[in-house]
C-alpha cells in the first residue's frame, strides 16, 4: 500500500499555504473543533494512546511529557514550539511552517489546551526571516477567523499564539535554552531537575515541544490514535518526515511512514546516490548521531530500529556520503560547527569542541602525530556524559563515530601526513574562516 | 527540623532536608571540588568538577545540583568519577595562564588547590593558549574605579555575574561571544561600579578578578594572621575578618592588609559594602595622632601657641585643671560620636555623672552622619544610611540620640551655645573617620574667636577640629580596640583589636577612665572587659547581659581562620598552608596584653 503524505500532502500547491486551502482540502480546525468539545485530559490521553513521539530529536512520547506538566499551580502554563531547527542536515520544519502554517497553528492551541495553556511560543529560528513572515500573516488571519484569540469558536477557551525569532544560535533548540532565550537571556541551558513541565518559561509548567511534534495532534484528535499509530510499526507510529541531504539525486524533504527502510528512502525517494558512485556511509538522525554503514541500509527508519543499528533517528537529517568523504574532514567539518556553536556555559564543551577541532584541523592537515588519535579518543570521553546538556555528547559523537567505525582514515593521514583519498574527487571543505 | 540520612564514601551523613549532596559533603568534611556552586548565589550546574556517582542514577551527577534524598548512596572516591573529575580540571587548565606567580590568588586558589588534588599530573595540551588581552599581569585591564579584570585566567564560573545580578541587584557584569571565545565583560567595556564591587574578588574562584586596593600588596603567605571583627563604618555592622601582614623583621609587628567579610547569616550573609572593604587606610594616615598635644594657655605676644607633644603624665593634671576650672565657670559639654564604643559610652556617662551630677549625660550630645548610598532598587545588600555604628549604643545607655538610628542627629542646640559663649569647655570624643561628625567647622571657629575657652579633643586623626583644641588625646582606631556596638537591628557585635594603637595612642576608655580617676572618680576597671563585665551587670536581661561573655579574637593563623570562618570555603583550605613553618612571632606580637596604665612605651621604630 502506497503511503498517502498527510503533512505535506499540499506543500507544492502555490495556495497550499492559505486558510482557506486549509479549511477546504485539509479539514483544517476541524480537529480544534473536536478537541474543544473534549476534556483536556483526554486529549492527553488520545495523544498517549497515539504513541506520538517527539521530532525533535530525543523521541520522548509527547502524551508522556503533557502528563508531566503540573496541573495543580496558580501559575500560567505554556506551550513553547521549538522551531529553532538548526541542526546540521534537519529542514523539515520550516517547510510545514511556511507551507502549512495552520496545521501547526491549530497544533498549538489543541496542546495549549490540553495541557491548560494559554499561550504558546513559536520559538523560531532567527534566519527564517521569510518562514516567520508568513507564519504571523496566517496567524493573524486564523484571529481573525476566531481560531485564536478570546472565546475560540465559542467554546470558551482563550489562546494566543506568538512568534518570536531567536538571534541564531543551534543551542537555543535545546528545550531549556529556548526558554532562556524566550526569557530575553543568553541561550544557554538550565540544569535539570527541575524539568521544564514543572519549572520552564518564566518558571511555569512548560511543554516544549517539536514543530513536527505538533502538527501531528491536529491528526490524531481528528483521525483518532489507532489511525495514527497505524502509520507505523509499533510505538513508531504516524507520518514522518525525512530530510535527505548529501551525495543523493533529488535531497530533499519525504515524508513516509517509519516501515520505510533507509535504502528505499536513499533510492526510491531521493533517487539513488549522484553519479551512482558508492555510499560510504548515512548519518540517519542530523549530525549529532552516529554513522551507519552500507550493509545498515535495510533497516527501517524509525526510532526503535536505528537505534537497534547503533544510532538514533534524531531529527530524521539523513546525510547521505559516498566514498569521495574523507571521515577526518567530515568530523573536523562537523567540530568547526559544534566548536562555533557551544554556548560555553560548561567546562568541557567549551574547552572540548575547541580543543577536538584544533587537534582534527592538525590531523586533517597531514600534521598530526600517532599519540593524537589517543588524544582525540580521550577528549572526547571526556566530554561523553559530563556536560550540562545533551550538545557536548552531540559533539563528540562524530569523531567517536568516525574514529570507530574510520579509524584507519585517521591513521593513514597520520602516517602519509595527507589525506590518502585521492585527490581529484575528493570532497573539499567549504569555504570557513578557521575560527569565528 | 526534617533531616534526610545518605552514605557518602560509606559515611552516613545526616542534613537538614533540602541540601544538596555537595553541601552535605562539605558539612561531613568530605572533600568534593567545586568553582560554579557559591552557598551565596544560585546554583549554575556549569563547572562540572563537582560530579559524584549516585546509585542507581545512569550518569555521573553535579552534586551542587542535586538534592539529597534519604538512602541515596554517594561516591566521590569511585574510578569513574576520579576520571571524570580529572578530564574536568584537564580542561579548566588547557587555556589557563598559570601565572600563579604574578598572580594574587596564588597561594589561596581553589584552582590551585583543586587541581593538584583532584587534576592530572600533566596536561595533554599542546595547542597555544587562549589570550585575551595580553600576556602575564599585561593582561590585567581596568574593571573600574576599584577593579581589574584578568580574562586569561577566568574559568567562566560565572560566579561574578550571579553575584552582580542576585546580590548587588544590577547586572553589570555578563559573558560576551559564545562558547570558546566566551569572555566576561561589561557594556561597552566600563567596568563595574558597585557599592559591593570588592566581594566580586572573593567569590572569583581565581585570579580573574583583583581589587586595585589588594592587588600586588601581599601574598598569603604574607599574611599570617587574621582577625575576625565587625566592621564599624556604618550602622549594619557587618562582620568581617581583617588580615594582617607581617612587617619586616626589624620593624615589628603587623599591618592591617585587607578586610573581607565574614559569614553571619543574619547580618551580612557572605558579603561587605566596599566602603568597609576599602575604607580602613586612614588608621595608617599620616595624620594619625601618636603622641598627646598640648597647647600653652598663651604666649607672651599674644599669639596662639603651638600644640606641642607632651607626656601623657604631664597631660592629665593639666586635663584636670583646666576642665575642673571651666566647670567652676560654667557648663562644661561633650560631644561624641556616635563611633565611640559602648565601652567608651559607658565609662563617659560615670565621668559626666561625677563633673557634672545625676543628669551628667545631658551635657552629652551624640553625633553621627548620614549619606544615601546609591545603590540598585533590586539589591538584596541595602548599606544602610546611617553612617555610625553605635547609635543604638548611645540609646540604651540612656544618651539622648533624637529619633535614634534612622534619625538625624540635633546639633543645633549645642551650636547656639557654644557660639553664645555660655560653654566654659567643650570635650570632643571623635574615634573617626574624619568627617563623622558632620560639620563642626563652627566649633573651631568658637574656639578661635574665644566664644569657647576651653576646646579638648580625644580622637584618632589630626582633624581641622584637633587643629583647634587646646588639648590633644591620641585614642584608638576601631581595628585598634576590642570594643562593643550595637548594630541596627540591636545586635550587641564584638569587634576585635586587630593592631595596635599607633604611639602613644591609648585606647578610648582607658583615656576616659584615666580622666574619670584624675577628677576623683572611683572607676574599677583594669581591662575593657572590666568595662564590659559592669554593663553587664547594669543592664541585666537586655542583649548588653552577655556582653562580658561576648568572644574576642587574637590574631590566628590563617589557616585556622579560613576553617572556622566561611563554612562553604571551609574545608578546601585544609590544604592551604600546611607545609608552611609555623607563623613567625612577629606577626602574631600583639596577642600579648595591651599596655596598662598610663605610661610611655617606646616609640616604635617605623617601618
Ligand atoms: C543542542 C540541542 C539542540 C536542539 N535543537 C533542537 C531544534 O532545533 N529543534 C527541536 O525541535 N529540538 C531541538 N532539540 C531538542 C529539544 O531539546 C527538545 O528535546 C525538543 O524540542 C522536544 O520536542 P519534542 O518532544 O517534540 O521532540 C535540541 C536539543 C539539543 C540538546
Ligand atoms: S554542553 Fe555545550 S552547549 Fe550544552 S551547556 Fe555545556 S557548553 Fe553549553
Ligand atoms: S571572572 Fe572569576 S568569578 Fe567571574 S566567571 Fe571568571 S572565574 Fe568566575
Ligand atoms: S560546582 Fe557543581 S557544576 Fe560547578
Amino acid at each position: 500500500m502506497a503511503y498517502e503524505p498527510v503533512l505535506t500532502a499540499f506543500v507544492n500547491e502555490p495556495q497550499g499555504y492559505t486558510l482557506d486551502f486549509y479549511l477546504q482540502r485539509q479539514r483544517g480546525y476541524e480537529g480544534l473543533r473536536k478537541a474543544l468539545t473534549l476534556k483536556p485530559g483526554d486529549i492527553i490521553e488520545q495523544v498517549k494512546a497515539s504513541g506520538l513521539r517527539g521530532r525533535g530529536g530525543a523521541g520522548f512520547p509527547t502524551g508522556l511529557k503533557w502528563q508531566f506538566v503540573l496541573k495543580d499551580t496558580p501559575k500560567p502554563k505554556y506551550i513553547c514550539c521549538n522551531a529553532d531547527e538548526s541542526e546540521p542536515g534537519t529542514f523539515k520544519d520550516h517547510v510545514l511552517m511556511e507551507r502549512n502554517p495552520h496545521l501547526l497553528i491549530e497544533g498549538c492551541a489543541i496542546a495549549s489546551y490540553a495541557i491548560g495553556a494559554r499561550v504558546a511560543y513559536i520559538y523560531i529560528r532567527g534566519e527564517f526571516y521569510h518562514v516567520q513572515e508568513v507564519l504571523e500573516a496566517e496567524i493573524e488571519k486564523a484571529y481573525t477567523a476566531g481560531y485564536l484569540g478570546k472565546n475560540i469558536l465559542g467554546s470558551g477557551f482563550d489562546c494566543d499564539v506568538f512568534v518570536h525569532r531567536g538571534a541564531g544560535a543551534y543551542e537555543a533548540g535545546e528545550e531549556t535554552a529556548l526558554i532562556e532565550s524566550l526569557e530575553g537571556k543568553r541561550a544557554q541551558p538550565r540544569i535539570k531537575p527541575p524539568f521544564p513541565a514543572v519549572a520552564g518559561l518564566y518558571q511555569c509548567p512548560t511543554a516544549v515541544n517539536n514543530v513536527e511534534t505538533l502538527c501531528n495532534v491536529p491528526l490524531i484528535v481528528l483521525n483518532g490514535p489507532e489511525w495514527f499509530a497505524g502509520q507505523g510499526p509499533e510505538k513508531n507510529g504516524g507520518p514522518k518526515l525525512f530530510c535527505v541531504s548529501g551525495h543523493v539525486k533529488k535531497p530533499g524533504v519525504y515524508e513516509a511512514s517509519m516501515h520505510t527502510t533507509l535504502r528505499e528512502l536513499i533510492d526510491d525517494h531521493a533517487g539513488g546516490m549522484i553519479d551512482e558512485r558508492p555510499l560510504k556511509a548515512v548519518i540517519p538522525g542530523g549530525s549529532s548521531v552516529p554513522l551507519l554503514l552500507p550493509d545498515q541500509l535495510d533497516i527501517a527508519v524509525s526510532f526503535d530500529s536505528v537505534q537497534k543499528a547503533g544510532s538514533l533517528l534524531g531529527s530524521a537529517g539523513v546525510i547521505v556520503m559516498n566514498d569521495t568523504v574523507c571521515m577526518v574532514w567530515l568530523a573536523m567539518n562537523l567540530l568547526h560547527f559544534y566548536r562555533h556553536e557551544s554556548c560555553g556555559k560548561c567546562t568541557p564543551c567549551r574547552e572540548g569542541t575547541d580543543w577536538l577541532f584544533k587537534l582534527l584541523g592538525r590531523i586533517e592537515a597531514g600534521e598530526g602525530q600517532p599519540k593524537d588519535l589517543d588524544l582525540l579518543f580521550g577528549v572526547s570521553s571526556n566530554i561523553v556524559g559530563k556536560t550540562l546538556c545533551a550538545f557536548g555528547d552531540a559533539a563528540a559523537t562524530p569523531v567517536l563515530s568516525t574514529m570507530k567505525l574510520f579509524r584507519h582514515e585517521y591513521e593513514s593521514h597520520v602516517r602519509e601526513g595527507r589525506c590518502t583519498l585521492p585527490a581529484p574527487w575528493r570532497a573539499t571543505m567549504p569555504v570557513f574562516a578557521g575560527s569565528h | 527540623m526534617d533531616t534526610v540520612t545518605l552514605t557518602i564514601d560509606g559515611r552516613p551523613v545526616t542534613v537538614a532536608k533540602g541540601k544538596t549532596v555537595l553541601q552535605a559533603a562539605i558539612e561531613a568534611g568530605i572533600s568534593v571540588p567545586y568553582y560554579c556552586y557559591h552557598p551565596g548565589i544560585s546554583i549554575d550546574g556549569s563547572c562540572r568538577v563537582c560530579v559524584v556517582k549516585i546509585e542507581k542514577m545512569p550518569k555521573l551527577q553535579t552534586s551542587c545540583s542535586t538534592v539529597c534524598t534519604d538512602g541515596m548512596v554517594v561516591l566521590t572516591r569511585d574510578p569513574d568519577v576520579v576520571d571524570a573529575r580529572a578530564g574536568v580540571f584537564e580542561f579548566l587548565l588547557i587555556n589557563h595562564p598559570l601565572d600563579c606567580p604574578v598572580c594574587d590568588k596564588g597561594g589561596e586558589c581553589p584552582l590551585q588547590d583543586f587541581s593538584y588534588t583532584f587534576g592530572p599530573a600533566e596536561s595533554r595540551m599542546d595547542f597555544p593558549r587562549r589570550v585575551f588581552d595580553g600576556e602575564g599581569v599585561r593582561a590585567d585591564v581596568d574593571f573600574g574605579p576599584t577593579l581589574m579584570l584578568n580574562r586569561n585566567r577566568c574559568i567562566l564560573c560565572t560566579r561574578c555575574v550571579r553575584f552582580m545580578k542576585e546580590i548587588d541587584g544590577d547586572a553589570q557584569i555578563g559573558i560576551v561571544d559564545r562558547g570558546y571565545g566566551s569572555e566576561i565583560a561589561t557594556f561597552q567595556e566600563q567596568g563595574v561600579h558597585s557599592l559591593m564591587s570588592g566581594n566580586l574578588m572573593d567569590v572569583c574562584p581565581v585570579g580573574a578578578i583583583l581589587t586595585k586596593d589588594y592587588r600586588f600588596k601581599s601574598r598569603p603567605w604574607d599574611n599570617p594572621g587574621v582577625v575576625d571583627t565587625v566592621c564599624t563604618l556604618c550602622s549594619k555592622g557587618c562582620n568581617t575578618s581583617a588580615w594582617l601582614k607581617g612587617k619586616p623583621e626589624w620593624a615589628r609587628g603587623s599591618r592591617l592588609i585587607r578586610m573581607t567579610p565574614r559569614f553571619n547569616p543574619e547580618v551580612n550573609g557572605y558579603w561587605m559594602c566596599d566602603i568597609g572593604r576599602f575604607n580602613y587606610h586612614w588608621t595608617e594616615s599620616d595624620r594619625r595622632l601618636r603622641r598627646p598635644l598640648l597647647r600653652s594657655p598663651s604666649t607672651r605676644s599674644g599669639q596662639a601657641a603651638a600644640l606641642e607633644p607632651v607626656a601623657w603624665q604631664d597631660l592629665q593634671p593639666r586635663l584636670r585643671n583646666r576642665l575642673q576650672d571651666a566647670a567652676a565657670a560654667g557648663p562644661v559639654r561633650f560631644l561624641v560620636s556616635a563611633h565611640a564604643a559602648t565601652e567608651e559610652l559607658f565609662v563617659l556617662k560615670q565621668v559626666t555623672e561625677a563633673l557634672i551630677g545625676s543628669d551628667g549625660l545631658k551635657s552629652v550630645t551624640v553625633a553621627w552622619t548620614r549619606s544615601e548610598k546609591p545603590q540598585p532598587e533590586q539589591t538584596t545588600f541595602t548599606v544602610p544610611v546611617t553612617d555610625a555604628p553605635n547609635v543604638n549604643g548611645a540609646r540604651d545607655l540612656g544618651y539622648d540620640v533624637g529619633t535614634g538610628n534612622d534619625g538625624t542627629p540635633d546639633l543645633r542646640e549645642l551650636r547656639q551655645a557654644v557660639d553664645a559663649g555660655r560653654v566654659k569647655a567643650l570635650y570632643v570624643i571623635d574615634p573617626g573617620p574624619d568627617g563623622s561628625l558632620g560639620d563642626v567647622a563652627w566649633i573651631a571657629s568658637a574656639r578661635r574667636s574665644g566664644a569657647l575657652p576651653l576646646l579638648v579633643v580625644q580622637g584618632v586623626l589630626m582633624t581641622d577640629l584637633a587643629g583647634a583644641a587646646d588639648l590633644v588625646l591620641p585614642g584608638a582606631a576601631y581595628v585598634e580596640k576590642d570594643a562593643i556596638y550595637t548594630n541596627d537591628q540591636g545586635r550587641v557585635q564584638a569587634a576585635s583589636r586587630a593592631i595596635a594603637p599607633p604611639g602613644e595612642a591609648l585606647e578610648d576608655w582607658r583615656i576616659l577612665v584615666n580622666l574619670g580617676r584624675s577628677l576623683g572618680v572611683a572607676l574599677p576597671y583594669e581591662t575593657a572587659s572590666d568595662v564590659r563585665q559592669a554593663i553587664a551587670g547594669a543592664m541585666p536581661g537586655t542583649g548588653y547581659a552577655e556582653a562580658d561573655r561576648l568572644v574576642f579574637t587574637r590574631p590566628i593563623p590563617a589557616r585556622n581562620w579560613l576553617q572556622a570562618s566561611n563554612p562553604s570555603e571551609r574545608w578546601k583550605w585544609d590544604f592551604l598552608f600546611q607545609d608552611l613553618p609555623p607563623v613567625k612571632g612577629h606577626s602574631v606580637q600583639m596577642e600579648g596584653l595591651p599596655p596598662q596604665g598610663a605610661y610611655i612605651p617606646l616609640k616604635p621604630v617605623e617601618p
